[in-house]
């Protein structure tokens, strides 16, 4: 059990020529989360950038474009010296820009030379049965030329009706026609072509025979797109070069142009400048030193009292052991707890994984999971998928455990299982259940426990787990109300639930026994809904009977399990029904049983993450958190960067 | 006694309509979850196109009536093992 981290409340105050010397000590130390500034009747005004911001967001603009048009994508870091990579900054850029600009420029002349192509092509298309030399179809004095298509068919008799003197080439099955009559006739000529849908189409201007200039054409073709192809393998051979450069110089500018637009946070008046922030205690004198030795003492840094109104809005850092930071991740998912609030991210170590654990509990499905998480944080070297991959082991340890506590493995029983109908062995020989005691509804409470035989006695467990769970809320509002509102406050509106609930156990025993104890159980009820109403008001009476319902809510521990449980052994019994149903060849039917398993088991395993997850997740944000929670903290985000790609 | 020979007939023996009472308690919060996550969910991803935050919220809030079909699940299993 935490709180965030102890915050100070700081300001540094200096002349303006020594701004960016405190500028840059701050963005190093990458401890100090400012604070921005809102223009007031102060008389300070926000100030301009540093004289360096445009130049730097201009070399910004101009590398990411070309990051982005080369698709560089983040990836193992290569550590480069920040001096070095400045000093090649313009002339590495320059080069840069410029060949990928002749390129750039020579794949779209040779585009558009492709389309070019291409119309040349298809003009040249319709002629292609006719096969006439393209200089046929000009210059000529006292001849029309048709060229086109026609809808209808065509022959000789139609136009020679109008005269005898024409030449005429037709291709039935393109319809292209091309028609030389003499030009006193065209007229007619023309009237009877429009008769069966004749359209114009343009001669090529280039002379030639359709099919060798199709084959020049289809040559041409080829050689622009090879050319077009040598110049992106260029440009992707660029991208090799120059990636370590393109992310190393981005990560610079990037850090250059945080600082350079600082002062368009802060306060400043004509001379001075004041930036307000926050700073872990803990990292207080670190920040007061790093300053000072930047500005030889110059600027002043003082620490402010908080007041108590402020406090809801300090910036929130966690304050966790390494082993339960991974569930942070859990934590910013429905919401940051506020400064003045418990921090439940180690409570939630333990009881995430539990409830997870309680729902899947089998051994095989821990182990393939486990191994995945394992591998895939071993593969991916990312902080956030390396705290998920943490959660997810927790959660396997647990089902491990839990798997070993319900004796399962991928839905297989390992203990032997005593029923009415007789005993069936599990899949340990000689590992038998032993009945521990009674249960619920005639069951018997066994090690391992089968799930799927003593259903009544598992919900009750699990509805009281949930108790637990509620119970150890009630007790973390407790503490979080009597530390800012007093003692009184949390007993009326935390210890009243407590009291509840003592008065139902009270005369829920009493009315068992049939003694007087229901009568002091009602008193002591009344006198918890008494104090509950003076507590939160009429809200706190209606909002009664939903405990019950948060209590019952855990009971999906137990039906979640089991439908996980049915899927399992539903995939063995089709698997094993499969193998044993015919002895004698054991060849297609036993790979497709094994394939049935393996896929099976493949689906339940994607659904042993979300199903446990969601619903152990669930139990602690609906039914736990609800019980003490507020959240809703500011993230703590301190002025600086963490350098991946250089090195001062 | 009576009843019983009553409803032991070709259909409706006394494992029949038990299987019939746990197959309705799960059909009919089965339903009832469907119909109150497809409006949240609706909403959810609606929120969440807006601001990608909201993903933890929104999942929580689309959970939250499973609550219906689990208690269907639960009664369904307490008719099974009574």
């Amino acid at each position: 059990m935490s709180r965030p981290k102890e915050m100070t409340r700081a300001v540094i105050v200096g002349h303006k020529s020594i701004l960016k010397q405190t500028i840059d000590s701050l963005y190093d130390t990458n401890l100090f989360h400012i604070e921005d500034f809102v223009e007031d009747e102060s008389g300070f005004k926000i100030s301009k950038p540093l004289k360096n911001a445009e130049e730097v967001s201009k070399k910004l603009v101009k590398i990411r474009s070309i990051a982005n048009y080369l698709g560089i994508v983040h990836k193992e870091p290569v550590v480069q010296k920040t001096d070095s990579v400045l000093r090649d900054l313009d002339s590495k850029l320059d080069e840069l820009d410029r060949a990928i600009a002749t390129k750039t420029d020579a794949i779209a002349q040779l585009e558009n030379e492709l389309k070019d192509l291409d119309s040349q092509k298809r003009e040249l298309m319709p002629y292609l049965a006719i096969n006439l030399d393209f200089d046929d179809y000009r210059g000529y004095e006292s001849l029309k030329v048709f060229a086109g298509m026609v809808k209808g068919n065509l022959d000789g008799s139609q136009i020679s009706s109008i005269t005898k003197a024409y030449e005429l080439y037709f291709d039935p099955q393109s319809k292209a026609i091309v028609l030389f009559v003499a030009k006193s006739d065209a007229d007619k000529v023309y009237e009877l072509l429009q008769g069966i849908g004749f359209r114009e189409l343009r001669v090529p201007e280039r002379g030639g025979v359709p099919s060798e200039l199709l084959r020049f054409i289809e040559q041409k073709e080829a050689e622009v797109t090879r050319k077009i192809e040598s110049l992106r393998n260029e440009i992707e051979s660029l991208k090799t070069k120059y990636a370590d450069f393109i992310l190393a110089s981005d990560e610079i500018l990037s850090i250059e142009s945080q600082k350079a637009e600082l002062p368009l946070r802060i306060a400043t008046s004509a001379n001075a400048f004041i930036i307000e922030g926050w700073t872990p205690t803990e990292n207080y004198d670190k920040v007061v030193s790093a300053v000072n030795s930047a500005t030889n003492g110059k600027a002043y840094v003082s620490s402010l009292e908080i007041e108590e109104e402020e406090e809801e809005h300090v910036p929130v850092e966690y304050n966790n052991s390494k082993v339960a930071a991974p569930m942070q991740q859990i934590m910013d998912l429905y919401s940051r707890p506020k400064y003045t609030e418990l921090d439940p991210s180690s409570v939630i170590l333990i009881t995430f994984p539990l409830m997870y654990g309680l729902i899947l509990g089998d051994i095989g499905y821990a182990l393939i999971l486990g191994a995945i998480a394992l591998a895939v944080k071993k593969a991916i070297k990312s902080d956030a998928v390396g705290d998920l991959m943490n959660i997810l082991i927790y959660c396997q340890i647990s089902t491990f455990i839990f798997g070993i506590i319900y004796g399962e493995f991928l839905g297989f029983s390992l203990a032997s299982l005593h029923t009415e109908h007789g005993s069936v062995p599990g899949l340990i020989p000689g590992w038998e259940t032993i009945v521990l005691f009674e249960g619920l509804g005639g069951e018997e409470f066994t090690f391992p426990i089968h799930r799927t035989h003593m259903v009544m006695t598992m919900i009750a467990v699990t509805v009281l787990i949930g108790l637990l769970q509620l119970n150890l809320g009630f007790l973390l509002g407790f503490a979080n109300i009597s530390k800012h509102h007093g003692v009184k406050h949390a007993v009326l509106e935390k210890g009243s639930w407590l009291v509840i609930e003592l008065g139902v156990l009270l005369a829920a025993i009493g009315y068992l026994g049939g003694t007087g104890l229901a009568y002091v159980g009602a008193v002591v009820l009344v006198l918890g809904i008494v104090m509950l109403t003076m507590g939160e008001g009429i809200k706190g009476p209606i909002e009664l009977p939903s405990l019950m319902g948060n209590a019952l809510s855990y009971a999906r521990i137990i039906a979640v399990g089991l439908s996980s449980i049915y899927i399992a052994s539903t995939v063995n019994d089709i698997a094993f029904e499969m193998i044993w149903a015919d002895h004698s060849k054991i060849g297609f039917v036993a790979i497709a049983a094994i394939l049935v398993f393996i896929l099976g088991h493949a689906l339940n395993t994607v659904l042993s993450i979300i199903a446990p997850g969601l619903h152990a997740l669930r139990l602690q944000y609906v039914e736990f958190f609800g019980k003490f929670y507020e959240g809703g903290g500011r993230k703590y985000n301190p002025f600086g960067y963490i350098r991946k790609y250089t090195e001062e | 006694m009576v009843g019983e020979e009553l409803i032991s007939g070709p259909f409706l023996d006394a494992d029949g309509m038990k299987a019939l009472g746990a197959a309705l308690a799960i059909t009919v919060t089965g339903l009832a979850s469907a119909w109150a996550e497809k409006e949240i969910g609706t909403a959810a991803i609606g929120a969440m196109a807006e601001n990608e935050g909201l993903f933890g919220k929104g999942l929580i809030l689309t959970v939250i009536p499973e609550t219906i079909v689990i208690f269907g699940l639960v009664v369904a299993l307490l008719i099974n093992s009574a």
